[in-house]
């Protein structure tokens, strides 16, 4: 009966998408996304070709609730944004339109020299499909042609210039929207291009290409089989890294990386270049474990393997004794790492300039990995006791203990502190180390029940706990979604999960089932007073 | 052809340079110096703000006696020069009422916005520097302009409101660029004439615009607000380039350098010691040619990560771990931090200063609002923020004042240089921030 239901349903959305002249003039808009910088970047790659240059500042975004892609449904675009995106915009036209590269477009006109509205149409259509996400309107088409026609004057290629940066610099290229329409019984989903969209935008970290919006125009991602067989096709590509490679990078908080600055005295050792390789180090390990082991993503918990180049050889001590840039490399089992939580990048981010720091590494870690934020300490809270370095508290641990056993600090310290401090034979750049002001550092750490010691120990206890991969499912799935993640209701991903679970823990399962879900591409009921009054079909 | 009346009036000007062989300043000058020979009016009053994290120290930096004829703190040692130029603020209230006190932010909102704030990291309101420049930046390029010393482009406290900060400039060389990179007409040579492209680029902008009705359809309340802002930035560059196609008028003798080189820009006060002169004198500079009339510069984020190598605790820790000297009263290391941004401070006002204009210098032409987070940053206080305006405001504004605390409310600061600045408003900030009285006394 279910099977049924859900197959009219599905019948019923195809039936009512198929066919429309502008998919924005029937849904409604259930979410809009600014593009990040990278969705930017590989979107024009992939719409215009990789030789095109994309110089220009984007707006930054911010963290919310461990994601950074839940604020692109919040943040617009300032002045200052859109003077960037208009001047990258033009930048863009003048290269896809240049005599090198000219001849990649779809059609030649009459004249160089003359405007020729029928070519500037199928230029325009075809690219603005691709930035459109969807297929221009009448309206549209009409007004970049008449731009180029305007604006070129006795020059074919100058107006397309113009033409085209026009659609460039548009709101429906900049923002991802999300059209809702009925679905019947009271119920919105996406429509089918706006399906097109996230699918791709999660699985390649870019634009939709000609085929999906082929398959979102004749209606298959609105039943389940040719769903099925688009998300196989996206995940069979090897684009599926980059895809990946963006949500790691988000999840990890790597970006972090962008504002870390280690002290020289205390740390001669540390560069920029460190930094940089430590970021693609972490992504290397994860997206290799993810997708090309297929692997258990627990293991990324515990791992010895990890990919070395020469400034990281040089962080971890170890010999550089490989030709090329990049060298997998695996830990010695006594060497004491363990998944990512050991590498240069998580121990360094989370960390001051010139000394590790438990609670940040804590805060940051159960965040990550567990997805259980810490509250905002409380406003007025004597740190002093912790800093007394000179008299009897010698270790970090000794003067959090100290503080944590205030009332009001305890509450959270309990909660944070214990990763961080098994952490502690860590220095704030990744370095190893057993004492701290001649005093054995200890490791042991009590949390939530269990007990364990050290880096390995830690690495253990979030691979055995499910809150880590039930965490990675609740990102995923507001990531992709652009949601609050503590807003998501583990039953929205509970399917997902499920098939996580069972898959042990693979990667492309999670996805798989997350995107095949019947409810996945629901969406909320419009605002009062704004629904749409008809159905889509015309 | 949106050529106006005005740039014609400005070309030939130009031409008459040609001709007569004259320095093309002198055409722009009055006898006087205190106007724009072109069009007589008056120079523009320019706008400033500087943020610095963490307050300072209570003892060391509050002056004794109130006034005119105060005795030097330790703390505003490095201010010194600059004395008769500037206001000194202190016993400021920063009543928050029900919200809570978000730590390192609701200073820093009640500051630029005179409203406690109802959640961190996001201002209720246009900050003040976007209050002022909706007055007084009408015909320039850029409507403001800000900046981050410690290369931090999300380190801006200028913000339209929200979630929408203005992003900073993250570097001496992306500052350059955006000032006097590609697009920049130097109006201090003798060649400058309008970029044809300009007039291409605005009906670019207009087709954008056009597509707004159908754009802004179907859309739910906050996403409507979204996709305002969006074309209202639109509307700002459309704005910008009208403004290009005149001439800016100017009277400060200043050469544009070449472009700076890449420099290192993070929380390291000796990078911050390099690269904030370099910042200040960009933006004076951008001043000094009507780029903008409104510049930021931030110094570091509120609970200021700014470190002196070899301390591994750095400024913030600090506040919050290094114990109250028993004999001094007072948190040493700290001290000599709250320090180290008073002289980042004067180093902006030094390039302000250092720029003659008219009669006077940029910075009299000017009014710079220095802010912070906390008044006492080790237990996150708010209450005693201190607060700096420098500059005259071509007059509008006295200065060399301490004015000692009257418990008012820091948003009457903030309401006197609105006052200055020439806004036309009689009321500023809510709830028991909202203030009616300016600081009379000041305003010249």
């Amino acid at each position: 009966m279910r099977t049924l239901a859900v197959s009219l349903l599905s019948a019923t959305v195809l039936a009512s998408v198929v066919g429309i002249s502008a998919a924005q003039a029937a849904g409604q808009v259930a979410s809009l996304r600014r593009l990040t910088q990278e969705e930017y970047r590989h979107s024009v790659a992939d719409i215009f070709g990789k030789e095109i240059e994309i110089r220009g500042a984007f707006e930054p975004t911010i963290r919310i609730a461990g994601l950074q892609s839940t604020s692109t449904g919040i943040l617009s675009v300032t002045p200052v944004g859109f003077e960037s995106f208009s001047g990258m915009a033009d930048s863009i036209a003048i290269q896809v339109t240049s005599e090198k590269l000219r001849g990649k477009l779809p059609c030649k006109p009459k004249s160089d020299k003359a405007p020729d509205d029928a070519c500037a149409a199928q230029i325009l259509n075809q690219y603005g499909r691709l930035l459109f996400r969807r297929p221009l309107t009448a309206a549209e088409t009409k007004r970049a042609v008449n731009l180029s026609r305007n604006l070129g004057k006795s020059d074919f290629y100058n107006g397309m210039r113009y033409g085209l940066a026009s659609l460039i610099q548009a709101p429906d290229f900049i923002f991802r929207s999300e059209y809702a329409v009925p679905a019947g019984n009271k119920q919105y989903t996406l429509d089918p291009y706006s399906r097109a969209t996230r699918l791709s935008y999660l699985m390649w970290n870019s634009a939709p290409d000609g085929e999906l919006l082929r398959a979102a125009e004749a209606g298959e991602l609105s039943t389940q089989a040719g769903l099925s067989k688009q998300v196989d096709r996206l995940m069979a590509s090897n684009r599926l890294e980059v895809g990946m490679r963006a949500f790691f990078n988000d999840m990890l908080e790597l970006d972090t990386f962008d504002t870390v600055s280690k002290d020289s005295i205390l740390y001669p050792k540390w560069s920029s270049g460190i930094a940089a390789s430590a970021r693609e180090e972490t992504l290397r390990t994860t997206v290799d474990l993810a997708l090309h082991a297929n692997g258990d993503m627990r293991d990324l918990m515990t791992t010895r393997k990890t990919f070395l180049n020469r400034n990281l050889a040089a962080a971890y001590q170890l010999p550089y004794a490989f030709k090329g840039d990049w060298m997998e490399y695996e830990f010695k089992p006594d060497a004491g790492r363990s998944g990512v939580l050991t590498q240069v990048s998580m121990l360094s981010m989370f960390s001051h300039p010139g000394r590790s720091s438990p609670t940040k590494r804590g805060v940051a870690l159960m965040d990550i990995f567990l997805c259980e934020p810490t509250p905002a300490p409380p406003a007025n809270v004597d740190f002093s006791v912790v800093n007394e370095t000179d008299g009897a508290l010698k270790t970090v641990r000794e003067r959090l203990m100290a503080h944590a056993g205030n009332a009001t600090c305890a509450s959270c310290h309990t909660h944070s502190d214990p990763i961080g401090l098994s952490l502690e034979h860590f220095d704030t750049i990744g370095g190893q180390r057993t004492t701290e002001n001649g005093q054995m550092i200890d490791v042991s750490a009590s949390l939530q029940g269990k007990t364990f010691s050290g880096a390995i120990g830690l690495g253990k206890f979030l691979y055995d706990n499910p809150k880590y991969t039930s965490c990675i499912a609740r990102k995923a799935y507001a990531y992709s979604r652009g949601e609050n993640s503590e807003d998501v209701p583990a039953s929205a991903f509970k399917n997902a999960y499920k098939s996580f679970t069972d898959s042990g823990f693979r990667m492309r399962a999670l996805l798989k089932a997350m995107v095949e879900d019947k409810d996945y591409f629901n969406a909320p009921a419009p605002e009062t007073g704004s629904a749409p009054t008809k159905l889509a079909a015309q | 052809m949106k050529m106006d009346r005005r740039f014609l009036l400005r070309g030939s000007c130009q031409g008459a340079l040609a001709v007569m062989g004259m320095p093309f300043l002198d055409c722009f000058l009055d006898s006087k110096g205190k106007a724009l020979a072109a069009t007589g009016r008056p120079l523009p009053t320019r706008f400033n703000t500087f943020f610095f994290g963490l307050g300072l120290t209570k003892q060391l930096w509050i002056p004794k006696t109130g006034g005119k004829d105060y005795e030097m703190t330790s703390q505003l040692k490095p201010l010194e020069a600059f004395r008769s130029k500037l206001n000194v603020f202190s016993g400021l209230r920063v009543p928050l009422d029900d919200n809570p006190n978000f730590q390192h932010w609701s200073g820093v909102a009640a500051a630029a916005t005179g409203i406690s704030p109802t959640k961190q990291s996001e201002f209720d309101s246009k900050t003040i520097d976007q209050q002022i420049a909706d007055v007084i930046s009408h015909g320039t390029r850029y409507k403001s302009v800000s900046a981050s010393a410690a290369g931090d482009p999300k380190q801006s406290y200028s913000s339209l409101g929200q979630a929408n900060a203005l992003p900073a400039e993250a570097s001496p060389l992306s500052l350059y660029t955006r000032l006097f990179g590609p697009g920049f007409q130097d109006p201090t040579k003798g060649d400058w004439k309008p970029d044809p492209q300009i007039m291409v680029q605005q009906s670019v902008l207009s087709a954008v615009s056009e597509n707004r009705k159908d754009v802004m359809k179907n859309l739910g309340a906050s996403d409507r607000a979204r996709m305002e802002q969006y074309f209202t930035s639109v509307r700002e560059a459309e704005l910008q380039m009208a403004a290009q196609l005149q001439r800016p008028e100017i009277q400060a003798k200043v050469a544009i350098p070449d472009a700076p080189s890449e420099a290192i820009c993070n929380n390291a006060l000796p990078n911050l010691r390099a690269v904030v002169p370099s910042m200040a004198r960009l933006g004076a500079l951008a001043l000094a040619t009507d780029q903008t009339r409104v510049f930021n510069l931030s110094v570091s984020e509120p609970g200021s990560q700014i470190f002196m190598p070899g301390d591994s605790l750095g400024y913030h820790q600090s506040t919050h771990e290094e114990p109250i000297d028993p004999v001094l009263g007072y948190q040493p290391r700290v001290a000599q931090y709250n320090v180290d941004t008073m002289e980042l401070f004067a180093m902006l006002l030094k390039e302000l200063d250092g720029i003659p204009e008219g009669d006077g210098t940029i910075l009299d032409h000017s009014l710079v609002f220095a802010f912070t987070d906390q008044s006492f940053a080790k237990i996150h206080a708010v209450d005693g923020l201190p607060i700096f305006v420098a500059g005259g405001a071509s007059g509008r504004m006295k200065a060399g004042f301490h004015v000692a605390g009257d418990s008012s409310p820091v948003s009457r600061v903030g309401l006197t240089i609105q006052k200055a600045m020439g806004v036309s408003l009689d009321v500023w900030g809510k709830g028991s921030m909202e203030i009616r009285q300016p600081y009379t006394d000041l305003l010249a």
